[in-house]
């Protein structure tokens, strides 16, 4: 019942925008279904059970609980985002019924990827995800931002078609090892570990591949910079914190199911990709200028990150997923605070904003924590998780990673630190300052900020577990 | 079977070496019907081909998406032969090595029967060009090109899978679905979009 409802409860929202009563308080109701899944979905992590539903093809596991219980709380968080956007801007109302009749799927296809037990679901979904979330990107209507949204569906369509062809490869490795054609996750389990085919090979290193395209990792991450930053900051929001974690689920089912039989050939493919999305993130970190863009290749390099863990598995695992969830609120900060910076500053140019600490107090603490949280400083969860995957690549003696993955995450924080602590601390001239932001804007990411900190320091009993149990999955 | 085989390998090949962009929609258009040809020809107890297959290859892929694509060339108002692979010795020096690599690769996954060696070579042949195509332009037009080929290539590979259900079908749908949603935004991109620099102004929400 509770993953049905995950999927349907958005969906029932966006037809209720079919009355054009509803469609005068479009806002209301994307916060209010947005916090009513959030609900569910923290609900359904605390109470422990595995759920099935849709006769086993949805799937509420420990994985699918946890990451239910990252995306649906910042969907609602950015959900509040815009009611206070339009709340204190009524000019922006009358796009606001188009942009939550996109928003409502795009969370239930985002849901459904999840939740889904058998891997065409969850890839058909993650594409209907793209389909609505493309008219979101260039919601602006700009020209700079229809290009943006034209590369971003692009770019999709070639990674899931790469995946939707490593799907047929695995087919044709089942067919050829004597099993049925069947990409359920349990009988793929089974089949793959039964005997590795030149096939499945095949259709693995496609759909990782394809699966890391649409991560945003290199070699064809170019979409992503700007896509994000030319989509609407809560875009760029959902997408980065909402989107990126339900194909990372579908990465780590395929994962799953193909390490007992192609374990070497994964480690492979995602350390290199891994290893080779820092480089280039990095590179673009010393190089940018852009707030909004440098954010994006922070999401590239800790993508980057994410690869490299979950490459290596085994010990990994735990912080991999800690590291993912902390990364997920991270960026809701970061994003929904430099809209914010946007809009007051006029400019993304981290060389013209200064002082934001004295002219946005909230905005300012925000991109601070938020920053602190994204170089990796302790107390937050991101610190933990990054130094889980670190001593992981040392258990399993691959220094020379470990040593290139430090040097490239020196390199970033010395980059980000430098572009971003002179925006907060630097003086703010007269006319930049505004005192008086309203703390209830500023609360949901104040809520994530909180979240962030327990996930470091007071990690609660049940969430432990839980993260304990998805990672003995991905083992 | 063969023979229809082996005209998909050189319409997947020729437009690559001509560098027109006529060329490169009559290509596509050549692949969409030869696929569809191929699959009404396909031999019983080689894997079911659905009537979704049927339509998807000879009506989207052999007409829908080339005439569409038209229209996206039609409503760019100074159209050149620049906007596709330039027909260098480098381009077809490395459209032969990726042919190379395909029929290697379909040597190790599908040495026998003839039939589905060569219907994987062809299959891979086509993925590694759409590839080719979008790594290296930058223009809508060869990138739409591109992301077709991608599409047909994927086509390919599932004809005679031996995996026919609905899930499949319904995937299917959505690919050729995106595949038109992109067509769409790249008419869009084609003609209100002169040159993408200005900064873009802040968003709504």
């Amino acid at each position: 019942m509770i993953p049905l409802a995950l999927v349907w409860l958005p969906v029932l929202g966006a037809l209720l925008l079919l009355l054009p009563k509803a469609r005068a308080r479009a806002e209301r109701i994307l916060a209010t279904v947005g916090l009513a899944v959030a609900g569910l979905a923290v609900w359904s992590a605390v109470r422990g059970d595995d759920l099935l539903a849709w006769h086993g093809w949805l799937c509420a596991d420990a994985t699918a609980r946890l990451f239910l219980a990252v995306i649906d709380p910042i969907f609602a968080g950015i959900a509040l985002h815009s009611w206070h956007r339009v709340a204190s801007d009524p000019e922006l109302r009358p796009g606001m019924a188009r942009h939550v009749a996109l928003s409502l799927p795009f969370l239930a296809a985002c849901n459904a990827v999840v939740l889904a037990a058998h891997l065409e679901v969850a890839w058909l979904a993650l594409e209907l995800s793209t389909l609505v979330a493309a008219p979101l990107v260039a919601r602006t209507g700009t020209a700079v931002a229809q290009r943006a949204s034209w590369q971003y569906l692009l770019f999709s369509l070639a990674g899931l078609g790469l995946v939707a062809a490593g799907f047929v490869c695995l087919d044709r490795g089942l067919v050829a090892g004597g099993h049925d054609p069947e990409l359920l996750l349990q009988p793929l389990r089974h089949g793959l570990a039964a005997g590795a085919t030149a096939w499945s090979a095949v259709g693995i290193g496609m759909i990782l591949l394809g699966l890391c395209t649409k991560l945003g990792l290199a070699p064809m991450y170019t979409w992503l910079p700007t896509t994000y930053d030319e989509a609407p900051t809560s875009v760029a929001a959902m997408l980065g914190a909402v989107q990126f974690n339900a194909a990372f689920v579908l990465l780590l089912r395929v994962v799953e199911v193909g390490r007992p039989a192609h374990g070497e050939l994964i480690t492979v493919v995602l350390v290199t990709v891994g290893l080779l999305s820092m480089v280039v993130a990095t590179a673009s970190l010393v190089a940018t200028r852009n707030l909004k863009r440098l954010l994006a290749y922070a999401s590239v390099q800790h993508g980057g990150v994410l690869a490299i863990g979950v490459g290596v598995g085994g010990p990994a695992a735990y912080g991999v997923l800690l590291y993912a969830a902390s990364n997920a609120f991270i960026k809701a900060i970061l994003f929904l605070t430099a809209g914010q910076i946007h809009r007051h500053c006029q400019t993304k140019d981290t060389g013209a904003i200064r002082g934001l600490i004295q002219a946005l107090p909230y905005s300012g603490l925000l991109l601070m924590l938020g920053t602190f949280a994204l170089l990796g400083f302790p107390p937050f969860g991101s610190f933990f998780g990054e130094l889980l995957i670190l001593s992981a690549l040392v258990e399993t003696q691959r220094m020379a990673v470990f040593g290139g993955f430090c040097a490239l995450l020196a390199v970033a924080f010395v980059a980000t630190g430098r572009t971003v602590f002179p925006m907060i601390w630097g003086n703010a001239g007269p006319a930049e300052r505004r005192p008086g932001q309203p703390i209830w804007g500023a609360l949901p990411k104040l809520v994530f900020v909180g979240v962030l900190v327990a996930l470091g320091v007071w990690m609660p009993a049940t969430i432990d577990a839980l993260l304990r149990q998805a990672a003995g999955g991905m083992r | 079977m063969t023979a229809l085989l082996v005209a998909l390998l050189l319409v997947l090949l020729l437009p690559l070496f001509v560098g027109k962009w006529q060329v490169s929609l009559l290509g596509l258009a050549a692949q969409g019907l030869l696929m569809g040809w191929l699959a009404c020809r396909w031999p019983h107890g080689a894997g079911d081909v659905s009537w979704l297959t049927i339509v998807d290859l000879l009506l989207v892929r052999g007409v829908v998406l080339p005439v569409v694509l038209w229209r996206v060339l039609r409503a760019r108002a100074a159209m050149s032969g620049r906007d596709g692979l330039p027909p260098n010795l480098l381009t077809w020096a490395g459209a032969v090595m990726l042919l190379l690599a395909a029929f290697r690769a379909a040597e190790v996954l599908a040495p026998t029967p003839a039939l589905l060696h060569l219907q994987v070579a062809v299959a891979i042949s086509g993925l590694l060009l759409g590839f080719l195509v979008l790594a290296t332009q930058g223009g809508v037009f060869a990138q739409v090109v591109g992301v077709v080929r991608i599409g047909n290539a994927v086509a390919l590979l599932q004809l005679g899978s031996g995996h026919a259900d609905w899930v499949l079908a319904l995937a299917h749908l959505v690919l050729v679905g995106g595949t038109l949603v992109a067509l769409r935004h790249a008419l869009i991109v084609v003609r209100e979009v002169p040159a993408a620099t200005s900064a873009g102004r802040e968003s709504p929400v």
